[in-house]
């Protein structure tokens, strides 16, 4: 049996009206980091929406330029077509510029049904940011108070905290292992983003199943590292192991960039904030250049990847900004990437496609 | 520094240089104007060639400035004052990029860093920024290398990814300010408390590299000039309530750079207000910037630099004068934050509330405030194909201008300083077409 067949992956709007079904509530998500022991202390799911792709774009494109990128405009179309109606709340953390703006549109202009929350996420690194966070995170109590109407107790959201440590443990697991389970890649990508919708205790269960069926395989193919947001359209995954390769660790925002650590403080949100900004090195958090290229270095070492696709989405500047120095520094020191551009709406063009497998000839 | 050098120093940008360079100036601006042939536009404000002395004497010291001063990089929005006070040399890449714009030789610059791998969807000032240092081409001569770097997160987050560039191509110290969005009508407590820390901590590490402390009292002089310099030139802005307007938006965009780039120096201080009893002339004698003004505009966002006279001329042709704009007004409405006595503490009102760090709905307001007082019949609102943070939420602002304000609004697609997003016949023709709509 393989683990492909031992996990019934479980679709997002299914987990959405079973967690209304017993009383709680629905929060949509805009990425990236948030606080989501905190939303599940308030028996609120946290729902993300990372796009999604495949939506009637010319919603959002009658409020936005056509120079913003793709995860904002579908989101904002998404959300105008009612596609978020079964959230009781819409959350917007602060990222970048765009996510910004788009949070700010919908609180100004274009209110939806639901309460709007942005939160902001300190950059730079220092303890001051860690000390604003943390009141940042009080602060967001207070309105998550208002909204589902009861107040959790900081035993209640410190359990809530040990919940999501032990799910990040497996998480990181999972990600570790990933070449001992006979999970192609379009698949494990499936299973550890049901991250971003399922609470904790189902995560814990479906990542015990999968460590419980103890598969010892090893994965073939060569081996590569992709960085970028999101891995949507999810197309360029099944390209990968169509040309014989596979993602053997990622940089990616929505899955690698995510892995927290458990945190040590015993204050509930102090805790919540340590672990959300001591995550792996990233722009979103400030991190230097320097550390985000480390890491990819440490990651290319312990998993001897031969390659790094850069998946960007068309218009993320903050992707942008970066590549030019991480592809100079992984080519000093012998790693050959490459970079495709893409919007989440269309399919992986058949230029990307050319390029992909271009790239694995180099690398083979 | 060796007492020649600094002999040498002095000879150089403060006596033969500078002198030439002054005559030189004086003379230019003086045939421009004796020969200013313009039958819709007022010549150039008489003060325009202090302006360029004091601008190309700045780039002249910056040439020399590694050898006497500490040199630091900073962003528009960034507290200066703290580093002005420790005797920094302050370079603002964003306006050396502008200068580069208006010189029209931006885009050779930036191909430079779009060959290194810089996409064009990058903010076009930071990749101006990014082809000077790959190509060390720019019109001011030469920019002095940075010993420290302050970014502050109020205009943009795509400055911390700029200058986070910039800390590793330097290997030198940056210091972050973060200033926490405000979505609502105010910042939240917390917020100022992170915004206050870290101008704090900030102090520290500025004065170690500068390699003296810091003094109080030099802090509030250079506080009280920059408030001065700050309110003169919102009394300036503030005469364009006037009908006919004394100079236009497109004047204000070339006179700011003394209030961004030489806050808190007392020759900027007097600049202004040389500028102001100008345009008090100008009031008196009824010259207005647009000959036979008809109709008066304001201006969203930041300038289009390599087009500004193709603008006020077609404008100007029509009887249209652009007569406020939310980007000079963002250098004066901090005025009322800067308290020399409060010190830090209103370093960071002042850094916070940054229209740039405020809603889209605030933008709206202060728009709809400006109409009303200035007396405005439309809107131009400039789409920057590379300024995402102050153009997102402009569709839906056009939008309410129209419906709610009853104003024409115009979106104009362009871009700050890549002239290739900037098609000149679809410009031609949406100005005509808002022109006309204007007359109805
Ligand atoms: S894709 Fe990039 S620009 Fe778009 S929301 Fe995500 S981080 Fe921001
Ligand atoms: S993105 Fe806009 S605000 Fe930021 S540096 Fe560029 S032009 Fe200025």
């Amino acid at each position: 049996m393989t683990a492909e067949n031992a996990v019934l992956i479980p679709r997002r709007s299914e987990v959405a009206s079973a967690f209304k079904q017993q009383g709680g509530l629905v929060a949509a998500v805009l990425p990236i980091h948030y606080p989501r022991a905190l939303l599940l202390a308030f028996n609120i799911l946290p729902m993300e929406v990372w796009g999604p792709p495949r939506v009637d774009v010319s919603l959002g494109s009658a409020h936005l330029q056509p120079y913003v990128c793709s995860v904002v405009r579908n989101a904002l179309s998404f959300i105008l077509g009612g596609g978020l109606d079964v959230a009781d709340l819409i959350m917007v953390p602060h990222a970048c510029d765009s996510l910004q703006g788009l949070g700010s549109i919908l609180l100004d202009f274009l209110p939806p049904k639901q309460p709007v929350i942005p939160f902001y996420l300190p950059r730079g690194g220092s303890q001051q940011g860690e000390v604003f966070f943390a009141e940042e995170l009080r602060f967001l109590y207070q309105r998550l108070e208002e909204i589902a109407g009861i107040s959790p107790s900081n035993e209640t959201i410190m359990k809530s905290i040990q919940w999501e440590e032990v799910a990040d443990e497996l998480l990181a697991r999972l990600h570790k292992q990933r070449g001992r389970l006979q999970f192609k890649d379009h698949d494990f990508y499936r299973l550890i983003r049901t991250r971003e919708y399922l609470p904790a205790e189902d995560f814990i269960d479906i990542a015990q199943s999968i460590f419980d069926a103890d598969y010892e395989g090893q994965q073939e193919g060569i081996p590569i590292i992709l960085s970028g947001i999101v891995p949507e359209p999810m197309g360029l995954l099944k390209t990968i192991s169509e040309f014989g390769a596979r993602v053997v660790a990622d940089d990616l925002a929505c899955c690698g960039r995510r892995l927290y650590p458990a945190g040590r403080s015993e204050d509930p949100f102090f805790r919540m904030a340590e672990r959300i900004l001591g995550g792996p090195p990233d722009w979103c958090r400030g991190s230097p250049i320097q550390d985000r290229l480390d890491h990819l270095h440490r990651m290319i070492d312990a998993t001897d990847a031969r390659g790094v696709i850069f998946y960007n989405v068309k218009f993320c500047e903050p992707e942008l900004f970066d590549l030019p120095d991480l592809r100079q520094g992984l080519g000093d020191l012998g790693v050959p990437t490459v970079s495709i551009e893409v919007d989440i709406s269309d399919p992986l063009s058949s230029q990307a496609t050319t390029r992909i497998e271009a790239f694995f000839e180099m690398i083979r | 520094m060796s007492i020649i050098d600094s002999l040498l120093y002095h000879w150089n940008v403060n006596i033969l240089s500078h002198s030439l360079l002054r005559l030189n100036i004086w003379l230019r601006a003086e045939i421009s104007r004796a020969s200013w042939k313009s039958k819709y536009l007022a010549p150039p404000l008489k003060i325009s060639w202090l302006n360029k002395d004091l601008v190309t004497r700045h780039w002249l010291r910056g040439h020399y400035a590694n050898q006497r001063h500490k040199v630091a990089w900073v962003t528009s929005g960034a507290p200066t004052e703290l580093l002005k006070a420790l005797d920094y040399f302050i370079v603002y890449p964003e306006n050396h990029a502008a200068i580069c714009g208006t010189a029209r030789v931006a885009v050779d610059i930036m191909s430079v860093a779009e060959e290194a791998g810089y996409s064009q969807d990058i903010c076009s000032y930071a990749r101006t920024d990014f082809g000077t240092l790959l190509s060390g081409k720019t019109p001011v001569g030469k920019l002095p290398r940075p010993d420290l770097l302050l970014a502050c997160t109020n205009i943009c987050q795509t400055v911390l990814f700029w200058y986070r560039v910039l800390a590793r191509h330097f290997n030198i110290p940056l210091i972050v300010i973060d200033t926490p969005f405000v979505y609502h009508s105010e910042a939240t407590e917390h917020a100022l408390q992170f915004v206050l820390r870290q101008l704090e901590q900030a102090i520290p590490v500025a004065e170690q590299v500068a390699g003296k402390s810091l003094q109080e009292r030099k802090l509030k002089e250079v506080g009280r000039l920059s408030k001065m310099a700050t309110e003169l030139w919102l009394e300036i802005i503030e005469r364009n309530q006037h009908q006919p307007a004394p100079i236009s938006v497109i004047d204000q965009f070339i006179q700011m750079a003394p209030i961004v780039e030489m806050r808190g120096d007392a020759e900027t201080v007097d600049f202004y207000a040389a500028m102001l009893k100008e345009v008090d002339e100008r009031i008196a004698n009824g010259i207005g910037a647009v000959k036979g003004e008809k109709k008066r505009l304001l201006w969203d966002n930041l300038p289009i630099w390599y087009r500004l006279r193709y603008l006020a001329e077609f404008l100007g042709e029509n009887g249209v004068a652009i007569v406020a704009s939310t980007y000079t007004n963002a250098w004066g409405e901090l005025a009322r934050y800067y308290d020399v006595e409060r010190g830090l503490e209103s370093l960071a009102l002042a850094c916070i509330y940054v229209i740039l760090n405020r809603s889209t709905g605030h933008k709206l307001k202060t728009m709809q405030r400006m109409i009303e007082e200035y007396h405005l019949d439309g809107v131009i609102l400039h789409s920057d194909r590379s300024c995402k943070p102050y153009s997102i939420g402009q569709m839906d602002q056009r939008d309410r201008l129209i419906r709610e304000f009853e104003k024409p609004a115009l979106l104009l697609e362009a871009d700050h300083n890549d002239f290739r997003c900037f098609a000149e016949q679809q410009v031609a023709n949406r100005l005509a077409a808002f022109v006309e709509m204007l007359e109805r």
